[in-house]
């Protein structure tokens, strides 16, 4: 008989987000509802009206883990809009900034996902923060890369969180041929560093996919072969950067892309009919309690070709690298697999930044009202922002951000995991639900598509 | 170590004035400002340092991140008009890639920077990256069309032609180009002051780590506190490689007390300021800083 | 070896940098966490789910206040900590949810946005965005000599955070016209040039010396009110930086703590 069982909040990820899960007698989750529950703070709405500079510091603090996607985005929207070509070393400076966050990111993620993970040849679990050895020097490398990815970041970009540098039209400054230099050594000592760590996640990783079982709060947990596995598609824009709509070839299609609300998309009304208090830390949610995720959903349901789809390192290696492993360590193992390339990134643009060359573009328009969108391949996924500006001023405003796109392709990967490690699933996107937690309006065409999703 | 209510805490004073030829031509007075700054970025103690250099219109100064001997020197000479300086001291630490920031400013400049030291509000990274200030004796400051007023209208001068300008002796000297030197009273000069400047409760930068004057010393040499543990080891560190000539400040005229004097002078008058302030209109206080 | 006091971080409607800033303390977060606190709740960082007793509550983001759970978190925030400390600008100011006005699905009545000083008794600030990870850090060091250190560690303490106290008692709301009513209005400028160094967002300029501020970027975070010196200035605390530096420098030293 199926049963509903609720974790809530989820935890080791950004913001608040919950799982509704509808289990089967051996607890294996047979349809999955994965939603934000943080308070919607409405960006998209109240951008409406202000001007193109001050949108986009705004929607930098959307996300502090990847304030650099949102500002880059938001700021390429702007200049879509308006039509503005920026000079070539203000896009080098605006490349290191991002490659200088998604490292700090993964590596950040590194910490938030080894509680998962067991120390190789052991049946003990990964306590980032414990003294012993050898994890307090995988910790140090850790903290070593993220000094060194946020240094790097808060040169490029001013600040490592929330950058003050770029700005529409190019970037405020250029760095010193001594920054410059700055930026070079401290991205080959991290050269060397993020191959150690790469090294390591693997190898806990190939770990853990052997494994038969976990253990949660004292039970044998079978793990499946197929933990994470779903047969959405993958979106992606580059394996760096992103694409907007200014390019010669732009990488994402606006007309591809609908929005349905996630009162089609979710679960209505349950009750929950399964607990256990000895989930770690604090218990499932209290049997009897009525949920309604289709009611209490903070995120929308984007889709692209009607489908969702999956965003972030496997798919980006899926689409430009030929990787072709599926789930949950396939994302985890892509991740890592991302580590080099940052450092590379920063090294090949420093190597072609000229330090006395002009960052800011002489002519900024202040747009006609036309629609611009820029994608920016953050950390965690694909962040597209649509911007249409007219006079300076923004008249409308979208983000559609990587977990956006990622709640219901991972909802559906829930299917078939038992419920006790659906967090493992979630925490392998990478969350980021602060960022997700708006909604686009749509029309009704849209929610035809929406339901027929549904039934399927 | 020496603590003074007025002098603040120093471990020596002396009257020093720089040794290098090229300083000393340009310098307002012993040159001591500019040649630590370029003794530091030589030694590796900083690798930049932020100074006030010429701005857009004549004597108006403009904040600037110095990375090179010729950048320091071309800072030299005081500009008795407002140069926002710690406005570049987070940008030093950013796009100027410096991991050791030297600091030349006046008083209330130091005590920006401790205060970010210490309460660092939105000033990432720099507490670690204050390596050196260098702080100058302060007795008011005036805004620029102040300037512009005392050396055009009272002393008849085009500010575009002046070489140097001075305080001292009850006067304020504009010295031109052409070696004319004009003088105004000082109590000509109170009413441009700028106000903030009223409530300064520090004269010979208490919070530097080497802070500098003229007053005290002869013509041509300044008086130098050194303050911290920083500040004298670059400062013992610099004697020993000859940067400076040095005298003790009990043998100079007219010596620390003229220092104690003015700086007892200034900080009482302003401490009234403050007490005046707290019943300011009806039964209305303006606001104090130090509460 | 003194006790560990507990800490926790509170997440309401925040960006998580304000998080990222503490853990961007590197090792110093680890020397932090290994002899001085323990993080007893934290959701993006451990799997405690409900809110449990602690010394120091670090709030982040500000309250929704059409959202439930969110009022409740706060009050229960209150009930369980004995110092409350607004981490970062939206908890201290409301910062850019300030800007927020509802209308937009999927909880389009989710409309306003209250900095937690509106709700509750909040005992420090520390403003920012993000709050540097440094103040961050002289905060949870002095806290822990406030908590568990001998009579002159918590007399330091204490007067190291006062004007953080202060400034939780002085206003909920943050902007440039800080600058303007509070400093140049009062006679205070004088033209140091911090607040534009401060400024996240490169709002402010200076025109022949005095602060000018963009007020159309202005995110209202009121970093820098509190970066200049005319807005507090403790003289028995500042004047003592190099000493206070050195203890914070000698906490943090890596290796065993030795006491
Ligand atoms: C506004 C002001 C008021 C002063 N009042 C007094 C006083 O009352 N009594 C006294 O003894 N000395 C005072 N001085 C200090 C004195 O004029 C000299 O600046 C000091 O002795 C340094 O001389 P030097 O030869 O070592 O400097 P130099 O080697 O010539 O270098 C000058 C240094 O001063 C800095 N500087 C110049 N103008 C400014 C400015 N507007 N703001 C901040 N930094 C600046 C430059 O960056 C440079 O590093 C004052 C200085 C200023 C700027
Ligand atoms: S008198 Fe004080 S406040 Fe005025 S400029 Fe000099 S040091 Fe600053
Ligand atoms: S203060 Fe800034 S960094 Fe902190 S939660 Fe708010 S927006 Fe994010
Ligand atoms: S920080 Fe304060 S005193 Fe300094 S320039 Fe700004 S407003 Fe004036
Ligand atoms: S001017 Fe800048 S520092 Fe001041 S409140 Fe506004 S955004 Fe914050």
């Amino acid at each position: 008989m199926t049963k509903v069982v609720e974790i809530s909040p989820t935890t080791r990820h950004e913001g608040h987000s919950k799982l509704t899960l509808k289990v089967n007698d051996e607890g294996i989750v047979e349809r999955g509802d994965w939603l934000s529950t943080t308070p919607v703070r409405g960006i998209e709405k109240l951008a409406i009206g202000k001007t193109m500079d001050q949108v986009p510091k705004i929607a930098s603090r959307v996300c502090g883990i990847c304030p650099i996607a949102h500002t880059l985005a938001g700021i390429e929207a702007m200049e879509a809009s308006i039509g503005c070509e920026i000079p070539t070393d203000a896009k080098l400076l605006r490349v290191i900034l991002h490659a200088a966050n998604r490292l700090h990111s993964h590596a950040l993620h590194n910490v938030l996902i080894l509680p998962d993970f067991y120390i190789p040849g052991t049946e003990t679990k990964i306590n980032p923060f414990s003294r012993e050895q050898p994890l307090r020097s995988v910790a140090a490398r850790i903290f070593r890369i993220r000094e060194i990815a946020q240094t790097i970041g808060s040169v490029a970009g001013g600040e490592a969180i929330h950058p003050s540098n770029p700005r529409v039209g190019g970037m405020y400054r250029n760095v010193s041929p001594r920054a410059k230099k700055k930026m070079a050594d401290l991205a080959k000592e991290g050269l060397v560093l993020v191959h150690e760590q790469m090294e390591f996640m693997l190898e806990v990783t190939r770990n853990m996919q052997n494994r038969e079982f976990v253990e949660v709060a004292g039970k044998q947990i079978p793990l499946p072969k197929t933990l994470g596995y779903h047969n959405q598609g993958v979106m992606a824009t580059a394996p760096m950067y992103g694409s907007s709509s200014l390019d010669e070839k732009p990488m994402w299609d606006f007309t591809r892309w609908k929005e349905t609300r996630p009162w089609d998309w979710y679960m209505g009304e349950e009750t929950i009919d399964l607990e256990d208090p000895s989930y770690p830390i604090g218990g499932t949610t209290k049997v009897d309690t009525r949920v309604n995720p289709r009611m209490e959903a903070c995120n929308t349901v984007p889709t692209y070709d009607g489908q969702p789809v999956e965003v972030g390192p496997r798919a980006r290696l899926a689409t430009f690298k030929h990787f072709a492993e599926k789930g949950t360590f396939a994302q985890h193992i892509a991740r890592q697999m991302e580590y080099p390339d940052c450092c590379y990134t920063i090294l090949n643009c420093l190597d072609n930044l000229d330090t006395s060359g002009k960052v800011l573009a002489d002519n900024i328009p202040l747009g006609n009202g036309s629609m611009g969108w820029a994608a920016n391949e953050a950390p965690r996924g694909t962040d597209v922002h649509l911007a249409w500006v007219k006079d300076g001023r923004v008249l409308r405003y979208e983000m559609l951000v990587p977990t956006t796109w990622n709640f219901p392709t991972c909802s559906r990967a829930l299917t078939g995991a038992p419920w006790q490690i659906a967090e493992m699933v979630i925490r392998a996107y990478d969350p980021c639900v602060s960022c997700a937690t708006h909604m686009i309006v749509v029309n009704e065409e849209d929610r035809v598509v929406a339901q027929k999703l549904m039934q399927w | 170590m020496i603590e003074d209510p007025y002098l603040g805490k120093y471990m020596t004073c002396v009257s020093a004035r720089s040794t290098d030829k090229e300083i000393l031509k340009k310098a307002q007075d012993g040159g001591i400002a500019t040649t630590l700054m370029v003794y530091a970025l030589e030694q590796g103690i900083i690798d930049g340092a932020i100074v006030a250099r010429e701005g857009d219109l004549p004597w108006k100064p403009r904040p600037f991140v110095a990375m090179t001997r010729e950048d320091i020197l071309k800072a030299q000479r005081a500009k008795y008009n407002i140069s926002p300086q710690i406005s570049w001291l987070k940008e030093a630490t950013r796009s100027f890639g410096l991991d050791k920031v030297g600091i030349t400013g006046v008083c209330c400049q130091m005590q920006a920077v401790r205060k970010a030291q210490l309460y660092p509000i939105n000033m990432r990274d720099v507490p670690g990256k204050i390596a050196f200030t260098v702080g100058l004796f302060c007795m008011v400051n005036f805004p620029y069309d102040s300037i512009q007023a005392l050396v055009e209208d009272h002393a008849n001068q085009s500010l575009s032609s002046v070489k140097k300008m001075e305080f001292g002796k009850g006067k304020f000297f504009v010295h031109t180009e052409r070696g004319n030197v004009s003088t105004v009273p000082l109590k000509e000069t109170h009413k441009y002051e700028q106000p903030g400047c009223h409530v300064c409760l520090d004269y010979v930068s208490n919070l530097a780590d080497i802070s500098t004057g003229s007053v005290g010393s002869p013509d041509g040499w300044s008086t130098v506190f050194v303050r911290t543990k920083k500040g004298n080891e670059v400062w013992l560190k610099a004697i020993a490689d000859g940067m400076f000539e040095t005298k003790p400040i009990e043998e100079v005229k007219p010596g620390l007390g003229l220092v104690m004097k003015l700086a007892k002078e200034k900080i009482d008058k302003n401490r009234k300021t403050l007490e005046e302030r707290r019943n300011f209109g009806v039964n209305k206080a303006l606001r104090d800083p130090y509460a | 070896m003194a006790n560990k006091i507990k800490l926790g971080h509170v997440h309401l409607s925040g960006c998580t940098g304000c998080l990222v800033s503490v853990a961007d303390n590197y090792q110093g977060f680890l020397k932090i966490l290994d002899d001085y606190a323990d993080l007893v709740y934290c959701l993006t960082l451990a799997d405690v789910r409900r809110i449990p007793e602690m010394d120091v509550a670090l709030v982040e983001g500000s309250v929704c206040i059409q959202n439930h759970e969110s009022v409740e978190d706060i009050k229960e925030t209150r009930k369980k900590s004995r110092i409350v400390v607004a981490l970062g600008s939206c908890a201290s100011y409301g910062n850019i949810t300030r800007f927020c006005r509802g209308g937009q699905h999927n909880q389009p009545q989710h409309e306003s946005y209250l900095p937690i000083g509106d709700l509750i008794d909040v005992d420090v600030y520390i403003p920012g965005c993000p709050p540097s990870p440094e103040l961050i850090r002289n905060v949870a060091v002095m806290a822990y000599l406030l908590l568990e250190g001998n009579e002159d560690q918590k007399a330091l303490a204490g007067r190291y955070l006062k004007p953080l106290m202060d400034l939780a008692k002085r206003s909920t709301t943050g902007c440039f016209c800080d600058l303007m009513n509070d400093v140049i209005n009062q006679g205070l400028c004088i033209g140091c040039g911090i607040c534009a160094a401060s400024c996240p967002v490169r709002a402010i300029t200076h025109e022949f010396g005095k602060p000018q501020g963009d007020l159309n970027l202005c995110i209202k975070c009121g970093s820098c009110y509190g970066a200049c010196p005319r807005s507090f200035f403790n003289s028995d605390v500042i004047s003592e930086f190099e000493a206070i530096n050195e203890i914070i420098a000698g906490a943090l030293k890596e290796g065993e703590r030795d006491d």
